[in-house]
């Protein structure tokens, strides 16, 4: 079998946001709904918000992100895994920022879905004033690489 | 309240996946996806004939799991696998096991299981109690 091409150099790139991401009561108390639940009454954010404020406000889109990585958004970038530590819980009302970098971008060959590329990255978030993150995820992209297909 | 290894933690139910939720999540996650929006899309690139729900979705079912079996209890860590697609119409159940204690903190398994087709989501976590 030929060798395949490198997976693009990516690591160490840059996510850190400039968006301030807040999390209103009414946005909320919508989702907590859309899931099935009523939102907390102690103030704190539905947990979920790590992934969604993280995403929203980091420094690229997901589309950015898979041209970073040489990779078309519309050939259908798949979760793979999340993981989040939580050092405070999110409070509804507050206001926060994203920092991170892309950790890596290995090439796989997979029996299943052939080349592929797996993206991890890792964002935080801070209170928008500054301070230390109140969470740190990783996530995890599978970037099937069709053009690649033997 | 006290918790051992072992116990079960109750599951959450989700009847029937909600499109109108996904409509709702594009605009939170601020990703107009049509796979999750539009039939047509997903048919069109061979993924199926229903619209797909939103991954974070699936996981925030997860939480609302363990949220609501350890009342009272914050998520410290959580790490989830995505096994399949959910899409909408599908039955969910959200489910766990408390796998040790230490403390304040307990460490669990979870799943989130679709009726007829299995496990498509998996993870662990440890919240504090």
């Amino acid at each position: 079998m030929d060798e395949l091409p490198p997976a693009p150099a990516v690591a160490g790139t840059s996510l850190d946001g400039t968006k301030i991401f807040t999390i209103s009561v009414e946005e909320n108390a919508a989702l907590c709904r859309s899931t099935g639940v009523e939102p907390a009454t102690d103030g704190s954010a539905h947990p979920i918000y790590y992934y969604i404020a993280t995403q929203v406000a980091m420094g690229k889109t997901v589309a950015g992100v898979c041209e970073t990585c040489e990779f078309d958004v519309d050939d259908g970038p798949m979760m793979g895994s999340s993981g989040v530590r939580f050092t405070k819980p999110l409070m509804v009302g507050e206001s926060y920022k994203v920092s991170g970098e892309i950790l890596s971008l290995v090439r796989k060959q997979s029996r299943k879905l052939g080349v592929m590329d797996v993206l991890t990255y890792r964002l935080r978030l801070h209170p928008a004033a500054g301070g230390e993150a109140l969470l740190e995820t990783d996530n995890v992209w599978v970037l099937p690489r069709k053009e690649l297909a033997a | 309240m006290s918790y051992s290894a072992g116990d079960a933690l109750t599951p959450f139910v989700v009847d029937s996946v909600s499109p109108d939720a996904m409509r709702d999540w594009s605009v939170f996650l601020a990703d107009p996806n049509p796979i999750h929006l539009d039939v047509d899309v997903v048919k069109a690139k061979g993924l199926g004939d229903k619209r797909i729900n939103q991954g974070p979705i699936n996981v925030a079912y997860m939480m609302n799991m363990l949220l609501a079996a350890v009342p009272g209890s914050r998520i410290e860590a959580m790490d989830s696998r995505f096994l399949d697609n959910v899409y909408e119409g599908d039955h969910l159940t959200a489910s766990g096991t408390i796998t040790a204690v230490d403390g304040n903190r307990l460490t669990c398994e979870f799943k989130l299981d679709v009726a007829g087709r299995g496990t498509v989501n998996s993870g662990t976590a440890t919240l504090i109690i």
